[in-house]
């Protein structure tokens, strides 16, 4: 488990290392900048609690599409009633909706017996229906302003870790070592404080509780009983049963608390990210989840690593072109050293593949010097989809995830 | 003496099937009770039933003297009755340790206390000779550690009543007298214990008392000592027992399989799976695999099968197969009756028509042209169940709903149909009764006759020796000896797989 961490962090500092190489080969100044950083965070946390919640409800066997659903229930509750009540009660509110509708999913799979697909699409259609119905009804009334938007929530504080990178602790105005270092631009050292009190500093409350639920999952599932049970229910439930282990109702926590984390995702889309809820705020993030879920092969860090990847993305994308241009350069170089693994391996047609894509992506970059308005807005999506097809790992999902399970149907 | 376990008329009706009408049994503290009858007789059923997990129509148990209504597994655990099954429960991808701890997890605070997990496990496997790493993953082990896992999670939970179903089934010899001092400790400490098996002379071994059902009704109940092998298979099928033999030499020419210097290398870089393995089987021949599991027949067969990457070169008929895809050499005519029914050879929540497809996908009866025929599927299937005396409602019943031998019997019959030019058959009579034993030998003597190759894998050596025409002996990945199965007694054998001789 250390060795594991230290791999982590060696890995990261690696990544920096390169990344600051390409900001001085390119100029590209945000590819490592503090706001890039905290930015990338920013997108990052929604991905990784509906990732998070994928990864409960399938452990115990339910296959969960209906995230996108419970994000957009939760996202509206945190508007609705953040507005009204404050922006805590707000994320309780988005917590309770999204587990609302993980109640409905979990009630047609596993109660009925419904396919998991099917009742996962139905929820997102519903979700997106219901609320916009409920919210033209508070329009009509003169609650809210408009019908696809709601009033403005109270933010949430915010706080830094202590001399690094500022915030206040009881009326204390803590120094910002980490920013003044950044500002430096010295090689490597200035990136890297940059990267860190982007990751560290002027965190939202709610921030920092999402981030604890990375270790938090793991803990649950992998060193409580809870979890064990939780996770046979989706390898092996007719073995777990016959244990004494209530199937039904470790699928029923897993979904629900599924609901929870995605509902979360969705407040703080609503509360932090924003100040109101509006229409399309989720915009396929439960969807992408996913994808973090399987990129990250049905592990916390994983997903993680898999929302981390594509919030970068999409902060370069949000805060300048250049920036994205250069990440080509870093694309190329992750190609590259896949194409090295791969060959070492001795899967030549892999490496070879790679290859040429790596080779396309460096042409494309010698070739063009500004990438088109679409082009940009897609790469993070691209980048998501690049990096899983060819960093493939032996996926390994629960031996029974998404197959209908009925007590009794035992051997 | 008390009694640990009584049952009283138990009763249980599936749909279209009366698997228990009145079976009753009592079993006392400190013996080794043995419950025998045909595939289908309703044994595994009475026994879920004790284990809470099926609920009996009407009837009554008792145990230690004690009226109980056990809703779930749970109240039997409590009732520290504890079940091995027929089927193995496991999950490949939990390990040993979290295999057996589950749903009685040692706790430290929240937590779960890995480490006094361990520690007991281990002492537990060291005092009932069930050695085993509890690190590793399940999918990792072969059946007979797996069964060691099962065993040690009924022990875990403390049972005091334990239910074997059919464990010897898929034990090698050697495993089988581990599992029988096992047993014997277990009885020495005042457990009672249920044992079920179709090998007549293990019950006899090992047994103290002997119920015998027939059509879900208790026929007999004998004490072992009282009764003959011969006997007690007239009680439970009315007829005498079957030898495995066959006579005369109906070996051909034509080579129908060629293993040339074949191996797998293990991915860890530890010892070859299987290491320069080389051998020719004529038409019209078998020849019999002997090897504790584990030393490498999977492999082979897998090899043969297309199932895994090997090196050297494998030929069929004369021609290299060695690039060919697992479908294809399916189609060439090799056909695999594999070791474990449930998860290589059946799906379990289709059909039986459905599963009549499973490998033959591309041809007749099943395919007419690009179209699935589905009528004649299912006329196929009813005609395999009424050959091989597949004892099923009909062609659409589950594969789940089959008792063990019958989901056997099954594939067997799957198999044999298609009349291929080489049939690998993994244990093709685990877990079917003595008179259904009797069907299969037949059907494979009468297929070797016609010139049928097989290549042949058991686990109960008077089979391997009775049907073999040539027995290769495989120890750790090798072919240690071949024998003249003719001038071989079992005990021979025996030693040799163990690599004493
Ligand atoms: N879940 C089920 N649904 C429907 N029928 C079932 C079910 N389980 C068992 N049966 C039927 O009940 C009968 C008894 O089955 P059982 O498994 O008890 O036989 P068995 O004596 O254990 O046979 P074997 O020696 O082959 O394992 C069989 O006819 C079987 O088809
Ligand atoms: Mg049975």
């Amino acid at each position: 488990m250390k060795s594991k961490s230290l791999k982590a962090l060696q890995y990261a500092a690696l990544l920096i290392f390169v990344l600051s190489i390409i900001r001085i080969l390119t100029g590209a100044s945000d590819l490592t900048s503090v706001g890039t950083a905290s930015a990338a965070l920013l997108l990052s946390v929604p991905i990784a609690l509906a990732g998070l919640g994928g990864l409960f409800s399938e452990r115990s066997g339910v296959v969960n599409i209906g995230l996108e659903g419970m994000m957009i229930m939760g996202a509206w509750a945190g508007g609705m009633i953040g507005s009204k009540h404050g922006p805590w009660i707000g994320l309780f509110a988005a917590v309770c909706f999204g587990s609302v509708g993980a109640l409905l999913h979990a009630i047609a799979t596993i109660t009925f017996g419904v396919d998991h697909v099917v009742s996962g699409v139905a929820i997102n259609i519903i979700a997106a229906g219901l609320v916009r119905y409920i919210s033209t009804i508070f329009y009509k009334s003169g609650a809210w302003l408009g019908p696809s938007q709601s009033p403005d929530v109270t933010s949430i504080g915010t706080n830094g870790i202590p001399v690094l990178s500022g915030g206040t602790y009881f009326g204390w105005k803590s120094p910002d070592v980490l920013s003044v270092l950044a500002e430096k631009h010295w090689f490597f050292i200035s990136d890297t404080a940059a990267v860190i009190r982007g990751l560290t500093g002027d965190l939202s409350y709610v921030t920092m509780i999402a981030m604890a639920m990375i270790p938090l999952s793991v803990f649950i599932l992998w060193k409580t009983a809870f979890g064990l049970r939780l996770r046979s229910a989706g390898e092996a439930p007719i073995a777990a049963e016959s244990l004494g282990v209530n199937v039904y109702a470790m699928k029923y926590a897993g979904v629900l608390i599924s609901g929870g984390l995605a509902g979360l995702g969705g407040g703080f889309l609503a509360i932090v990210a924003a100040n109101h809820y509006q229409e399309n705020q989720v915009a396929g993030r439960g969807y992408i989840g996913l994808a973090a879920l399987l990129f990250g092969n049905y592990r916390p860090g994983g997903i993680l690593m898999g929302a981390g990847l594509f919030g970068f993305a999409d902060a370069l994308q949000l805060r300048d072109s250049a920036s994205i241009h250069a990440l080509i350069l870093l694309i190329v170089l992750i190609l590259l050293f896949l194409v090295v693994r791969d060959f070492r391996k001795g899967k030549a047609l892999k490496a070879a593949l790679t290859l040429a894509f790596a080779s396309l992506s460096l042409w494309y970059f010698l070739a063009v010097d500004e990438l088109p308005g679409q082009l940009v807005t897609m790469t993070p999506y691209i980048t998501t989809l690049l990096v899983m097809a060819v960093a493939s790992q032996r996926l390994r999902m629960p031996a029974a995830d998404g197959i209908p399970y009925r007590r009794g149907g035992m051997q | 003496m008390s009694v640990a376990v009584e049952l009283r008329h138990i009763s249980k009706r599936f749909p279209g099937v009366l698997a228990n009408k009145d079976v009753s049994m009592s079993v006392e503290t400190g013996t080794v009770h043995a419950l025998v009858g045909e595939n289908g007789a309703g044994k595994s059923t009475v026994m879920k039933i004790l284990y809470g997990m099926q609920r009996p129509d009407s009837g009554e148990i008792l145990v230690n003297g004690r009226a109980v209504h056990f809703k779930n597994p749970n109240d039997a655990i409590d009732a520290s009755i504890g079940m091995v099954h027929q089927h193995f429960m496991l999950a490949d991808n939990f390990t040993v340790l979290e295999n057996i701890i589950l749903g009685s997890e040692p706790k430290k605070g929240v937590t779960i206390d890995f480490a006094a997990a361990r520690e007991k496990i281990v002492a537990m496997a060291a005092q009932y000779g069930l050695e085993i790493d509890p690190d590793v993953l399940v999918e990792a082990l072969g059946v007979g550690q797996r069964q060691r896992v099962e065993i040690l999670k009924v022990l875990y939970r403390g049972a005091r009543i334990l239910i074997f179903d059919e464990p010897t089934a898929v034990l090698v010899p050697q495993e089988v007298d581990d599992l029988f001092n096992a047993l014997e400790g277990l009885r020495e400490q005042g457990m009672a214990i249920i044992f079920i098996s179709h090998k007549l002379d293990e019950v006899l071994r090992v047994a103290d008392d002997v119920t015998v059902v027939r059509q879900g009704s208790t026929v007999a109940e004998v004490k072992s000592k009282d009764v003959t092998a011969r006997q007690l298979a007239e009680l439970m099928v009315g007829s005498e027992l079957p030898q495995p033999s066959t006579q005369g030499v109906t070996r051909r020419d034509l080579v129908a399989l060629s293993l040339n210097d074949v191996s797998i290398l293990t991915s860890t870089g530890g010892r070859d799976l299987i290491s320069h393995i080389s051998f020719n089987l004529h038409a019209g021949e078998v020849v019999g695999i002997a090897g504790v599991e584990g030393n490498g027949q999977a492999e082979l067969v897998e090899a043969i099968l297309g199932l895994r990457d090997y090196t050297g070169s494998i030929s069929f008929n004369g021609s290299a197969i060695d690039h060919l895809s697992v479908a294809h050499r399916h189609d060439l005519g090799i056909g695999f009756i594999p070791e474990d029914r449930q998860r290589q050879g059946l799906m379990m929540n289709s059909p039986l028509w459905e599963n009549r497809i499973l490998g033959h996908q591309r041809s007749k009866p099943v395919m007419r042209g690009f179209i699935l025929d589905k009528k004649a599927t299912i006329t196929d299937t009813a005609r395999i169940m009424a050959e091989f005396d597949v004892r099923a409602p009909g062609p659409h019943t589950l594969a789940t709903a089959l008792s063990g031998g019958n989901q056997q019997k099954f594939i067997v019959g799957r198999e044999i149909s298609k009349a291929p030019a080489l049939l690998v058959a993994s244990h093709p009579t685990r877990g079917v009764d003595v008179g259904a034993q009797g069907a299969i030998w037949e059907e494979l003597r009468r297929a070797r006759e016609k010139g049928m190759a097989i290549v042949l894998i058991s686990a109960d050596l008077e089979e391997l020796i009775g049907m073999s025409d040539r027995l290769l002996v495989m120890l750790r990945g090798a072919v240690t000896a071949e024998l003249d199965p003719a001038k071989t007694t079992p005990e021979q054998l025996g030693s040799a797989m163990t690599g004493a001789a």
